[in-house]
């Protein structure tokens, strides 16, 4: 490593010369880039062992866009795999790590300058809109490709990357199904119960109320000045989806309603948050929401109890919170009125097949069954952390039970049993259109600040004005 | 009578000193704090930052090496980076030079002579700096893909050359040297551009220095557009690279802050070398002569 | 003959000089900046795009999200302005005089933020004005016994984190532009200066300043661009481009915005219309008033 250290301060001091040098150099105008570039063009092929290409080189070649480095080593793997069952069409893949938003921007100009698309692409969900405006004329539709293994998908989660012509253009990685997480070892301390107890005071718990009820007594044993039950989010809209879901509500409209906030569901939400925040049941997320730095602080330092996070978030903990190991329950979240949906799908990412492929039809095969069938989507489980998809591994008990993955001994229970509890049908989904973007920002800006950093700001005039300006683009 | 105004400013002169070296120093501790905060998480497992902030605690015991040893241990990541490393390097290094040997001639095109459309260009010059590079974007992407330059250097490169700071900075500079100059070199029998590269080049070098390093500058820290241009990783430049760690499902900080830190090495060792030639200038000497 | 004819003529010389520059403007320039601003009369679709003549300027009218926007990047640029031309220009002539020893440690210390990228910077700015406990601004506020505060939530704190991440990044480069400005002076005229008696503060505002002056109208004028083009900070202080009641959001934020988060190319180049022509009324009537496109006369 020593060698490249000395290299690259060799090219430093080169760079400098060539500064100083500047007068004899002046009459040519310098190096010529043509040359230098090709140059190294030739080097970067020596330096193969770096690039990220999987499976056969002589099988059909896919490009592959990610934003997540992680996301580029599962195709990697699911190749080498497609190839030793599949040895009449054996691919390879060529996957690229770009960063997140630029990535976005570098597809769109791709698929609005007709040229330069990769053959498969991740699409972040907020991003989906944009790309999915498209329709067929960029995206290859995935209907066929995943027939074989619709009947088992969570449906709402498919319906996430529907285009306007009710075909699926995207696949999914994960449900992001909402569930409430407990601090039960915090819990346990502050009110001088087992954990068993606690579980079972949590269990018990069905509807807010009953939620509220728990929370006040574990608040009146910790008696202790910047503790709370749990925090709301002024940054983030995933209280209020789980609100929507559970009366049914779209926000949106979906592809043919115009948009509109001033939902009872969202009302009744924001009215319980503002309680909550006037008597000390709740604060405001540090910094916005529980997904930064400050809020995994707050819940390090044990200052909330419990929040409402979808099931990636299980990732969160084990990359950054790695203290926390034994203390944390997963339960069903609770509802408004009994019988409700208690569940929402939140996040994620759909991977696209572009029509620039020349093999848009080995590419789609390829990509439906590297995150829909039983191979791909045990590979996600055990390096992404994500609740996947196909239902059907759910309640296998060597997919759903297997103690070795780090998320089943992470938690104090199997985060599949609360999937399976929740069943496929009560995750309600919201709709991700062209005017999402304009609502969440609208939201996460203006009014959640206006109503939660102000609990006696009047929630209908802030949702009246955010209805106004979203008018605006509708 | 002078040598006794010199003796009794000498105690003043001395208290100044002390006052003006105080100053900078406290400016300097204050401006160095966020780095030297970045430094030590640098050495921290990046579970620490997330876990306490940016801390500037001392204590060693949470401090070790390891982001660095990763960094340099040769493993994938490791090859990864200093490819970027090498990439940033090189295009940093031919785009300076280009850049500053095109700025210059057209500075001093637009300073030296009175020609017609002479304010019209500047004004064109000035123009372009206000543009917003993102509605360019679509585009000038179409455009260097008609002209096959797309993934290549030379693309990157090419939209950059004709900085128009850089041309007004120069314009400036050299609107502040004598003209009597160019009149003797042509008495002389210099030609013209004899005299822009032998007369007044050599007394524009502290111009050089200064935009050089912030020409290099800006062309180590770009990002968007070298993303537009390159495929592949192995293509990539160093910030491209590191941003590829800030996730929206979480950020890598032990490769990016050991990975940043040691980033700036290279440009701050260039700013070294060139700070010595700013201060060992001779333009007031030979703007004199 | 004619080829010794033109290299010695002094009227093809210019236009030699200049034609990089005109190449490079009509090729990256020209072409793009007219199919942006045809694009700001449309409605960029992504398979078919409309003429909606001057439907996106009208509706930026009514667009109170983008007067917000353009409100803050006014008062950043005017802050900036204020904070960094004159002390930065303070600090040059303090550095070039012969009171301050270790010249070279300061002017290294004091350009290295420049050096970082925003990406790095702004993530530790943001760490550090965190509304937890454990950001070092509310270690300071704490331990003055004010409390703790929530910086990146209120419009002027929102200000203050941008404008102090502005200063620790570019007082440095600034300084080094009149420092390099400096450089340029004769001598001569401080001494004859000297001799006719002018006290350190005369020497400044008769001989310093003035003669400063093209690298203070140089300054002022990348500054006026820099401080309403600003985004990538607020960006990386906010984790994202949407902050507390908009109190970061900026002109090129919005059109990063619109251009590229919504994919609504049209109403973001007008946006970027907008700016182009704010910032160039500023800029030339600055320019005007010192007088950058008179004659220079000798």
């Amino acid at each position: 490593m020593k060698k490249k250290l000395i290299s690259a301060l060799l090219c430093t001091s080169m760079a400098a010369s060539l500064f100083v040098g500047c007068g004899g150099a002046a009459s040519n105008g310098g190096v010529d880039p043509d040359a230098a570039a090709d140059e190294t063009a030739e080097e970067s092929a020596e330096d193969e062992v770096v690039t990220n290409t999987y499976g056969d080189p002589n099988g059909t070649h896919l490009e592959m866009w990610t934003f997540v480095e992680l996301h580029a080593q599962h195709y990697g793997v699911m190749a080498e795999t497609w190839n030793e069952e599949h040895p009449d069409q054996t691919i390879e893949i060529t996957c690229t790590t770009y960063p997140y938003s630029d990535m976005h921007t570098k597809l769109l100009t791709a698929l609005e300058a007709g040229t330069g698309a990769p053959d498969i692409c991740d699409v972040e969900v907020g991003q989906f809109p944009n790309v999915v405006e498209g329709l067929d004329q960029w995206l290859v539709p995935l209907n066929d490709y995943a027939a074989d293994y619709l009947d088992t998908m969570v449906t709402s989660r498919m319906e996430t990357y529907q285009g306007e012509d009710g075909n699926y253009y995207g696949a999914p990685y994960h449900v992001g199904a909402t569930v409430m997480y407990y601090n039960v070892g915090a819990m346990s301390e502050a009110m001088g119960l087992t954990q068993d107890e606690v579980i079972a005071k949590i269990d018990a718990v069905e509807t807010w109320d009953d939620y509220q009820a728990l929370g006040e007594e574990y608040l009146s044993s910790v008696n202790e000045e910047g503790k709370y039950f749990t925090c709301v989010d002024t940054g983030g809209v995933d209280w209020l989806w789980l609100a929507m879901a559970e009366y049914g509500d779209d926000w949106t409209g979906g592809f043919t309603d115009p948009a509109n906030v001033q939902l009872d569901s969202v009302k009744n939400m924001l009215t319980m948050q503002q309680d909550w925040l006037k008597s000390g049941f709740a604060e405001v997320s540090p910094d916005g929401h529980i997904d930064l730095e400050a809020g995994f602080q707050n819940i390090m330092d044990h200052n909330v109890v419990s929040f409402p996070k979808a099931m990636w978030y299980m990732s969160r903990f084990t990359n950054y919170m790695e203290e926390e190991a034994g203390n944390w329950y997963i339960a069903k979240c609770p509802v408004f009125e009994a019988g409700q949906k208690c569940s929402v799908g939140i996040g994620g990412t759909g991977t696209v097949v572009t029509q620039q492929s020349q093999n848009a039809d080995l590419a789609a095969t390829f990509l439906c069954w590297a995150k829909m069938s039983e191979e791909g989507e045990q590979h996600i489980w055990d390096t992404l952390g994500f609740d996947v998809c196909n239902a059907a591994l759910w309640s296998d008990d060597s997919f759903a039970h297997d103690d070795e993955n780090q998320y089943n001994s992470f938690f104090i229970n199997y985060p599949y049993d609360v999937l399976n509890d929740i069943g496929m049908d009560n995750i309600g989904k919201i709709s991700v259109v062209s005017i999402s973007p304009t609502i969440n920002e609208y939201l996460c800006t203006t009014t959640l600040n206006e109503v939660l950093e102000d609990p006696s700001y009047s929630i209908d005039d802030a949702l009246q004005e955010a209805q106004d300006a979203i008018d605006m683009e509708q | 009578m002078s040598n006794q105004k010199t003796m009794a400013h000498t105690p003043k002169r001395m208290i100044g000193s002390v006052l003006a070296t105080g100053f900078f120093l406290i400016l300097s501790l204050i401006i160095i704090f966020p780095v030297f905060a970045g430094l030590l998480a640098s050495f921290r497992p990046g579970k620490e930052l997330i876990r306490r902030g940016l801390s500037i605690d001392l204590n060693l015991s949470t401090m070790n090496l390891d982001n660095y040893l990763y960094l340099f241990g040769g493993n994938a990541d490791s090859q990864k980076y200093f490819m970027w490393y090498k990439n940033s390097l090189l295009i940093c290094i031919i785009s300076v030079a280009v850049t500053l040997f095109v700025c210059y001639f057209v500075a001093y095109g637009l300073t030296m002579y009175e020609f017609k459309f002479k304010n019209l260009l500047f004004t064109i010059v000035l123009a372009t700096m206000m543009v917003p590079f993102e509605i360019l974007m679509l585009p000038l992407y179409k455009e260097i893909i008609a002209l096959k330059l797309i993934d290549t250097y030379v693309g990157v490169m090419i939209i950059g050359i004709c900085n128009a700071s850089t041309i007004f900075f120069f314009k400036q500079y050299l609107s502040g040297l004598p003209k009597d100059l160019l009149d003797a070199a042509r008495i002389d029998g210099c030609s013209e551009y004899g005299i822009a590269v032998k007369i007044i080049l050599p007394l524009a070098k502290p111009a050089f220095a200064s935009m050089g390093i912030l020409s290099a500058m800006g062309n180590w820290n770009a990002i968007l557009w070298p993303l537009l241009v390159l495929k592949g990783a192995e293509k990539f430049t160093l910030p491209i690279g590191l941003n590829t760690l800030l996730t929206p499902y979480g950020n890598n900080y032990d490769v990016l802050i050991a990975g940043s830190m040691f980033g700036i090495l290279p440009i701050f060792v260039i700013f070294l070398i060139f700070q010595k030639y700013i201060i060992d200038g001779m333009t007031a000497g030979a703007v004199k002569g | 003959m004619k080829i010794k004819n033109f290299f010695y003529s002094q009227k093809v010389a210019p236009y030699v000089f200049v034609v990089p520059f005109i190449l490079s403007f009509a090729f990256f320039w020209v072409y793009p900046l007219i199919t942006a601003f045809t694009m700001s009369f449309q409605d960029i679709g992504a398979i078919s795009s409309d003429w909606i003549g001057f439907a996106n300027y009208a509706k930026l009218l009514k667009d109170n999200v983008f007067h917000i926007a353009v409100w803050n990047s006014v008062k950043y640029m005017f802050f900036t302005l204020v904070l960094l031309i004159p002390f930065p220009m303070l600090f040059a002539v303090l550095l070039d005089s012969n009171l301050v020893k270790a010249k070279g440690v300061w002017k290294a210390v004091l350009y290295m933020p420049a050096l970082t990228s925003v990406v790095i910077s702004g993530t530790l700015f943001r760490l550090m004005f965190t509304e937890y406990t454990t950001g070092q601004m509310n270690m300071i506020t704490a331990a003055l016994g004010l409390g703790t505060y929530k910086w990146l939530k209120m419009g002027w704190s929102g200000m203050l984190a941008l404008l102090i991440l502005a200063c620790w990044r570019w007082t440095g480069v600034n300084m080094l532009y009149f420092l390099s400005g400096l450089k340029s002076i004769d001598t001569s005229l401080y001494e004859a200066a000297d001799i006719d008696g002018a006290s350190g503060k005369q020497k400044f505002f008769y001989v310093t300043l003035p003669l400063l002056k093209p690298t203070t109208v140089y300054v002022l004028t990348i500054s006026v661009y820099a401080g309403l083009a600003m985004f990538l900070e607020s960006f990386m202080l906010w984790a994202g481009n949407s902050s507390p009641n908009n109190i970061g959001l900026t002109i090129v934020g919005y059109l990063y915005k619109r251009g590229i988060e919504k994919n609504d190319m049209g109403y973001a180049c007008a946006v970027g219309v907008v700016l182009l022509v704010v910032a160039l009324i500023i800029n030339f009537a600055q320019l005007i008033i010192n007088g950058t496109f008179k004659k220079e006369e000798d």
